[in-house]
């Protein structure tokens, strides 16, 4: 980066990061003061954000078609739930220990997906996320089973807020921080290795970058976003049951990070506030909400295939250089595959 | 990590005319900000009762309208409003419409919860009816008692959300728990000696098979098999072979009509015949019958229904006419009876809390409901100040191949 | 048991397997997978049952009806949809097909959801088990095993000797290649969609006796097909039926065996051990080139 003198206050604040500050300062002041319906919608809206950007660091930068976030959403929710019911420990413990859990998971299932790639990674993951599920539903001595437990409220999270203003605020800080993380990785060492391996895994091997390592950053990253935002989402509900995780809601965090840009940081944070937005807003419809979810989310990568990001990439000081457009190399010319013959 | 690569060329990110394009995005987040606000300090309706105007009562229902549920929201959510039409055709109650405000739960808590504050505290709704699924509804219980709403669940059926009593919720759906303490006092009254559960695990299975087994347990009953079925299963051959081998003479039946169809199906194949108890999630044994589809199979299969008719049958004509006349491309389905009922009851509270009704005169209202009648409902309704399961009556139908839906008995559970 | 066992799981494999069988072939032309196959199933499914128990025509007609719903639905889905993105990521493929299966989910709730919870589709066979010694079957699950091997068979016979079949094969080998001798890529795409669109209103025609029909069928259908076809490698034909038919057969030894609450999970855990041990799949080989 050649970082010219004036420019130097623009790479340290680039135009997205005070733009997004300026909205969080807002939401901050705001949400609090608003019903407990918008004051939900805001938490919502961070946890939302977290995962997107998780999401985004495995699919959008590495370019791992992986379908086990909303699992790993799932595990982070109830590791953080869980060892609060069953030990009473407190939160401020339990929120970091379900998010490693989910962590240890997610570098669990990069070892195997080193092997796998494109739709053969989809189904691995996809089959994990249904086995994810199938504990939360059978280990019932431990996850309380389909029926789903209630977690009690923490009024003590931060002295003189109201749990609800205390979650959110959590919630609030924990989006900020992790997203200008993700946006100064993505720039990082690291994040131009998962770039290379999306961009061309023979190409990024040959760069010596090694591709195990690259992967299961990735994976462990994706799912520790996913296991932080797992925490607050039990924080926020009060609430566990398994129906919140299932393949519907793995559509909707795609649905985010295809919506915002996939390889855009940006992104991802307006793609979860386009689908948050799109879900409560489709209330209006009563009744056809799947219907107009599905015509949206057609339209949206039919018509903007580079999502929200796209756009922004004409305003000065928006430009990201690892938005994913161009269609994927063709794979390696490899031989005719005989067995198509039936 | 390795030598760090470098895959892009470095592009300066500076090069795009226009300086005046960011303020856009800034100027959408701060009018969406500015609208949260003016949302926020909308001023609460300071005189009268919220939801309440000189000639209207807004009513909030929240249910499933999307996603596998369905049936249990968006289905009774219709025979609410075509009580509702009825009301307001007749004038009204003391001359104020019904309004009915749907938000969707798609059957998930999380959602059960946004909808219940948006009612409360956005839509401002008087009172609710409402819940069509368990873990949504036990969800969005916290939320109805933190702000105190009058509340009528109108088809979910966990036990959890009128026990321990909420003050203000009463439920006139069948609970699982009664239906639990029924079957297995039906399964005993017909000589079973050898009682095998088959169940779903999912939200709604686990509701019924919870209490079940406490009610087998209390009575000192161990169940001989213990076998589930998943909600799309195709085949339960395996379960049929388990259930044979351990020579059960009675099947308790904790299924949708679909696995519970395949179940009777694979049953007849291997022509094991139990007495087969199902409960009211299977409330329609014509259509039961058409579903399994092996002639004979459903002979030795009874099952309770929440209400005393069937969709066909010449009572619920006007009904029938009503719902198709509304939603042309629907039928009356059991469905639609359980929220002509439930809307009945609370129509009849609205109308004891008087002229100028309150949350509070409503809920005493609700909570003094005895004996009512309803077009729909086994037997009468009764709530009182210390037990919100208002419905108690379970009904037992049955159909012989090939002939009409008999009511075998009706036991009102204590 | 384990006869019986074996039977069922292979009744049951014979569904996904018809499942199957359409998600392979847009694969192999396209490269893609479909995720909303199994909602356009559920959609032929119900345009069946209105055609047979609604309108009352015979149940042939109506499977017509079905087949050709499906290949209307299919080709239009690729001309207004797919099209746009099929030469984009495939994450974009996957959501775009998502976005229509939600669609036509939607839109089967609204027009076929209130009739009823489950709609039953008579039989075409008399329903009464079939006693042969110590084997007992139900006549409409041996349909559905017979359909699965006869569309298997009319697709093996459609790319060994008809033109359209060799100039698919052709574009699934290498559509640069194709293009170069004048096949246009596009209508291929289109004619695959369409073709696995209809195969899958047959096999809800098939199916719908044994499975009932609601709205929500469909994924559930789609899921275990789309396991199946990796499972037998993707691009295989043969691969799909016996994927199918692999998975139904771990679901019936799981739940006898094992425990009636280890079916569900037990496609899984054999997905993720195979695709563990065989990457590819079992008759997988490498994959398709995309346009």
């Amino acid at each position: 980066m050649s970082a010219r003198p004036e420019t130097l206050l623009t790479r340290l604040m680039p135009r997205p990061i005070w733009v997004g500050l300026v909205a969080a300062a807002l939401l901050a002041v705001l949400a609090p003061q608003a019903n407990s319906y918008l004051l939900f919608v805001a938490n919502q809206l961070c946890i939302y954000v977290i995962l997107a950007v998780g999401l985004n660091l495995l699919v959008g930068y590495t370019g791992q078609l992986a379908f086990a976030h909303a699992a790993l959403f799932g595990i982070g929710a109830y590791g953080t739930a869980l060892l609060k019911v069953h030990f009473g420990l407190p939160f401020i413990v339990t929120l970091p220990a379900g998010a490693l859990l989910a962590t240890v998971v997610g570098l669990a299932i990069s070892l195997p997906a080193l092997r796998l790639t494109g739709l053969y990674l989809t189904l691995a993951t996809l089959a994990f996320a249904q086995f994810t599920l199938w504990v939360f539903l059978h280990w019932e001595g431990v996850t309380f089973g389909a029926g789903g437990f209630r977690v009690p409220r923490p009024d003590w999270l931060l002295p003189g807020l109201s749990p609800d203003v205390g979650s959110f605020a959590l919630a609030l800080l924990l989006a900020i921080v992790m997203t200008l993380a993700a946006a100064s990785l993505v720039r990082s060492n690291t994040g131009r290795a998962m770039i290379a391996v999306r961009d061309g895994e023979v190409a990024a091997e040959a760069l010596g970058i090694d591709l195990l390592r690259t992967k299961a950053t990735a994976f462990g990253l994706s799912a520790f976003y996913a296991g932080t935002a797992g925490g607050l989402q039990a924080l926020m509900l009060g609430y566990v049951a398994p129906e919140s995780f299932d393949l519907f809601h793995m559509a909707l965090m795609k649905a985010m990070i295809v919506v915002g840009g996939m390889g855009s940081i940006v992104g991802s944070v307006i793609g979860a506030g386009a689908v948050l937005f799109l879900l409560e807003g489709l209330r209006a419809f009563k009744g056809a909400q799947e219907i107009a979810f599905g015509l949206l989310l057609m339209g949206a990568v039919i018509f903007f295939p580079r999502g929200v990001a796209g756009w922004l990439q004409a305003l000065p000081g928006w430009a990201e250089r690892y938005l994913r457009t161009a269609p994927p190399p063709a794979p390696e010319p490899d031989a005719v595959p005989e067995e198509a013959k039936p | 990590m390795p030598p760090a690569p470098r895959v892009a060329p470095p592009v300066n990110p500076h090069s795009a005319p226009a300086e005046t394009e960011p303020m856009r995005r800034l100027s959408l987040l701060v009018s969406v900000a500015a609208a949260m606000l003016a949302a926020a300090t909308l001023p609460a309706r300071a005189q009268g009762a919220p939801g309440v105007t000189a000639d209207s009562i807004r009513i909030g229902s929240f249910g499933p309208l999307t996603g596998p549920g369905y049936l249990y929201g968006r289905l009774v959510m219709n025979g609410v409003e075509a009580v509702f039409d009825r009301v307001n055709a007749q004038g009204g109650i003391h001359g104020r419409r019904l309004v009915l405000t749907r938000e969707d739960d798609r059957c998930e808590p999380a959602a059960a919860i946004a909808a219940t504050r948006k009612l409360i505290h956005q839509d401002q709704v008087f009172a609710i009816i409402g819940g069509g699924c368990s873990n949504a509804a036990l969800a969005a219980r916290g939320e109805i008692e933190q702000a105190s709403v009058p509340t009528v669940i109108f088809a979910a059926v966990a036990d959890g959300l009128t026990t321990p009593r909420a003050p203000t919720i009463v439920s006139t759906a069948l609970t699982s728990g009664l239906e639990g303490v029924a079957q297995v006092a039906y399964a005993q009254q017909q000589g079973a000696r050898r009682i095998a559960v088959v169940s779903m695990r999912d939200a709604w299975g686990r509701s019924r098979y919870t209490p079940l087994m406490e009610e087998l347990k209390r009575r000192g009953i161990t169940p001989v098999a213990d076998e589930e079925v998943s909600p799309d299963a195709n085949d339960a051959t395996a379960q049929v072979l388990r259930l044979r081998q351990a020579n059960a003479d009675a099947v308790i039946l904790l299924l949708y009509p679909k696995p519970g169809a395949v179940f009777l199906r694979d049953a007849a194949k291997f022509g094991y015949r139990p007495l087969v108890i199902g409960q009211s999630g299977i409330a329609d044994p014509a259509a039961f019958e058409e579903q399994v589809g092996v002639p004979g199979a459903t002979a030795r299969f009874v099952t309770i229904s929440q209400v005393r008719f069937t969709p066909e049958s010449p009572e619920m004509a006007g009904w029938r006419e009503a719902i198709q006349a509304k939603y042309p491309s629907d039928r009356l389905s059991v469905f639609n009876m359980f929220g002509i009922g439930s809307a009945q009851v609370l129509v009849e509270a609205l109308r004891q809390a008087g002229p100028n009704p309150t949350r509070e005169a409503l809920m005493q209202a609700l909570n003094g409901v005895t004996n009512l009648g309803t077009d729909t409902y086994g037997g009468p309704i009764t709530c009182t100040p210390t037990d919100g399961r208002c419905n108690r009556t379970v009904v037992w139908i049955q159909k012989e191949p090939g002939g009409p839906i008999r009511i075998v008995g009706t036991t009102a559970v204590e | 048991m384990l006869s019986y066992l074996l039977l069922s799981g292979i009744s049951t494999g014979a569904i996904y397997a018809l499942v199957a069988l359409g998600i392979v072939l847009v694969y192999k032309a396209t490269g893609t997978i479909n995720f909303a196959h199994g909602d356009q199933l559920m959609i032929a499914g119900f345009l069946a049952w209105t055609l047979h128990v609604g309108l009352g025509l015979p149940y042939l007609v109506a499977m017509a009806g079905a087949v050709a719903g499906g290949f209307v639905l299919g080709a239009l889905a690729e001309r207004i949809g797919f099209r746009a993105v099929l030469r984009g990521n495939l994450v974009n493929v996957v959501l775009a097909t998502l976005g229509l299966a939600f669609v036509l989910k939607g839109v089967a709730r609204l027009t076929w959801g209130g009739i009823s919870d489950y709609l039953a589709f008579p039989p075409l066979v008399p329903p009464d088990p079939i006693i042969i010694g110590d084997i007992i079957l139900l006549p409409q699950q041996l349909v559905v095993t017979a359909g699965a091997l006869a569309v298997m068979g009319a697709f093996a016979l459609f790319f060994r000797f008809t033109t359209m079949g060799k100039a698919m094969q052709a574009t699934a080998d290498n559509p640069k290649a194709a293009r170069l001798v004048g096949i246009r890529v596009e209508n291929i795409h289109m004619l695959a969609f369409a073709v696995g669109s209809a195969v899958a209103g047959a096999g809800a025609a098939l199916m719908a006796p044994v499975t009932l029909l609601y709205p929500d069928i469909g994924f559930m259908l789609f899921i275990k097909g789309f396991a199946a076809a990796v499972l037998g490698g993707l691009t295989s034909l043969p691969g799909a039926l016996l994927g199918g038919l692999a998975i139904g057969v771990v679901e019936a030894l799981a739940g006898g065996y094992i425990d009636s609450s280890a079916i569900e999970v037990s496609a899984f855990v054999a997905i993720m051990a195979t695709l563990i041990l065989r990457p590819r799949g079992l008759l997988g080989g490498p994959p398709p080139r995309r346009a």
